[in-house]
């Protein structure tokens, strides 16, 4: 597994991928830091995440992180190479996820700057800065998920990336559909750890959608196995 | 005191004797084991079919591959050939059938069972964006080479393949050929007893065909190898088995020299003459052994080329040489119709249809 992990690392970091994407979420991390700490006054580091412009951006570079996962590999034939090594399917499903989440981390790393910042001049709450992190993470995990499960259902990267900013965008708005749709909302569940309380409730919401995706992807590849 | 020493050294002397005859016995399995193989084959492919919906692509094939020996698969386009080999590497999975590879079902032990494969597929699929040295790393890497091994096996197989030049490239930038050995590369490491290669000569130009095709053979003294191809001259080449497919069924399955004389079953022979005169029908009714003769084309020198075709399994061109400086035709050119490969092919194939 850890092969597949340090193979997915490289081709994020010799691509343009793994830039785009820590370059991209500190750009739209800095215009929220602008706006609320420097506009407002306000030291709350989690208000920075929790903003218009992380939550947008993410729609679109969380895709960005998936959509080649699976589909390029079957697109230039490369897949054989890893279907037909002695690693159960299980391991590279697990070692692509994890590769991806490790992008996210580094990514959280990085905002820590903001967050140095934030504690020389003011005095934020620490906890809830932490909660929000752990938040972050979970976050993000269910949307790689779901994004490498898009990516394993077709061999066309663009689609897959537009399943993906599909199902964001769709999970995004379903509360301004219908309020009993809002537990279907994973930004309101990542608001409750923005708020300081590590809700059982999310964190087991978002863990379970994860194992769900990626069970989902190894069912796809499976059959596909006998299909194909 | 003592009599507890006493139990303690029996049970000692107990447990030493079972051991030894535990491994007394699994030497003699191990043995047993290697004797049973020389018999068996290597890959064994039994009742195989894959069906697509209703589209049948591989219909209950059987073959054996034994150890050590170069097979080649041979078929048309769409024959089923990759399918097949896909279906060996453990790729995809049969509708119905066993494989088992080195003692271990495919579908029952996958891991240990490709443990034994190398895989070449068809139309070289790489990373391109790693450099050689890096790609077979990460092929070393996910076949499980011991990591204290890693790095000197990787700089054997870098060398054995030819690619110590380029091992610092990036291998999009690598010509086909290169990439052909890199696939090669990525295929030989682990120490597979099993080479299977799809294609492994497809868009070379020649020198480089040639190249892979000495390579090819150099492995096969040290592997089992399954190959396949369209192009013919290189599988009698190659191989010492030829399993020829068409339209998911096996056609035909011997040596390429058995394949050979069994296509070549009439006596044929081209000759082509100086004859103003046009005597050659009649000299030919004169001799009994030529049963049918055919007019093939007249060249710019006036001389004619014609077939002369016999059922008997005699040497013609000595009867035509004779009888024919009796009469004064000039011979300029005699020669005897050698079945290829290329004609058993064909006549198999369309014998199946």
């Amino acid at each position: 597994m850890w092969a597949i992990i340090k193979k997915e690392l490289k081709a994020y970091f010799t691509t343009p991928i793994g830039y785009i994407f820590i370059g991209v979420f500190l750009i739209a991390f800095s215009v929220s830091f602008y706006f609320t700490v420097i506009g407002y006054g306000n030291v709350n580091f989690e208000y920075i995440y929790y903003s218009l412009p992380t939550i947008l951006v993410l729609a679109f570079i969380i895709p960005l992180l998936t959509m080649r996962s699976f589909s390029e590999e079957r697109k230039t034939g490369t897949e054989q190479l890893l279907i037909t090594s002695p690693l159960s399917l299980t391991k590279i499903v697990l070692g692509k996820f994890i590769a991806a989440l490790i992008i996210v981390v580094i990514t959280e790393l990085c905002t820590l700057m903001y967050f140095g910042i934030i504690c020389y001049f003011g005095m934020p709450h620490i906890t809830t800065a932490l909660a929000t992190f752990l938040g972050f993470l979970l976050f993000c995990m269910a949307y790689i998920s779901f994004g490498i499960f898009a990516s394993s259902i077709t061999e066309n990267q663009i689609i897959a990336g537009i399943i993906s900013i599909g199902f964001f965008i769709i999970t995004w708005v379903f509360p301004d559909f219908n309020p009993s749709l809002d537990s279907f909302s994973f930004i309101n569940m990542f608001y409750d750890y923005t708020q300081g309380q590590i809700s059982i409730e999310s964190t087991v919401t978002f863990v379970t959608f994860t194992i769900m995706c990626i069970l989902l992807t190894l069912l796809f590849m499976q059959r596909r196995k006998s299909v194909k | 005191m003592n009599l507890k020493l006493k139990i303690l050294w029996k049970c000692e002397k107990f447990v030493k004797n079972f051991t030894n005859r535990e491994k007394n016995g699994m030497i003699l399995g191990k043995f047993e084991k290697a004797n049973l193989k020389g018999g068996v084959g290597v890959i064994q492919v039994k009742n195989v079919t894959k069906k697509y919906g209703k589209f049948v692509a591989v219909d209950n094939i059987s073959f054996e591959v034994k150890d050590g020996e170069i097979l080649g698969l041979l078929g048309p386009n769409g024959a089923g050939k990759s399918t097949t080999m896909n279906m060996i590497t453990g790729y995809i999975e049969p509708t119905e059938g066993t494989i088992i590879v080195d003692d271990y079902d495919m579908s029952d032990k996958p891991k240990k069972a490709k443990r034994q494969i190398g895989y070449m597929p068809e139309g070289v699929p790489l990373y391109t964006d790693m450099t050689v040295k890096e790609f077979v790393t990460f092929m070393a890497e996910i076949k499980k080479v011991d990591k204290k091994n890693r790095r000197i096996k990787v700089g054997q197989i870098i060398e054995q393949t030819g690619l110590r030049d380029v091992q610092k490239k990036l291998i999009r930038n690598l010509s086909r050929g290169y990439k052909q050995r890199v696939s090669m590369a990525g295929a030989l490491v682990g120490e597979p007893k099993v080479l299977i290669l799809d294609e492994p000569t497809v868009g070379l130009d020649p020198k480089q065909i040639t190249e892979i095709r000495s390579l090819i053979k150099e492995l096969g003294k040290t592997h089992t190898i399954i190959l396949s191809s369209h192009i013919l001259s290189e599988v009698s080449q190659i191989c010492q088995r030829v399993v020829i497919i068409n339209k998911g069924k096996i056609v035909a399955e011997d040596t390429p020299e058995n394949l050979e004389t069994k296509v070549s079953s009439k006596n044929v022979v081209y000759v082509t003459v100086e004859d103003s005169e046009n005597k050659i029908t009649e000299v030919v009714k004169k001799i009994k052994d030529i049963t049918n003769i055919k007019f093939i084309k007249e060249n710019n020198d006036n001389t004619k080329q014609y077939l002369l075709e016999s059922d008997k399994d005699v040497d013609l061109r000595k009867i035509v040489f004779q009888e024919f400086a009796k009469d004064n035709i000039t011979i300029f050119e005699l020669k005897k119709e050698d079945a290829t490969l290329e004609d058993a092919f064909i006549k198999l194939i369309e014998g199946g249809n």
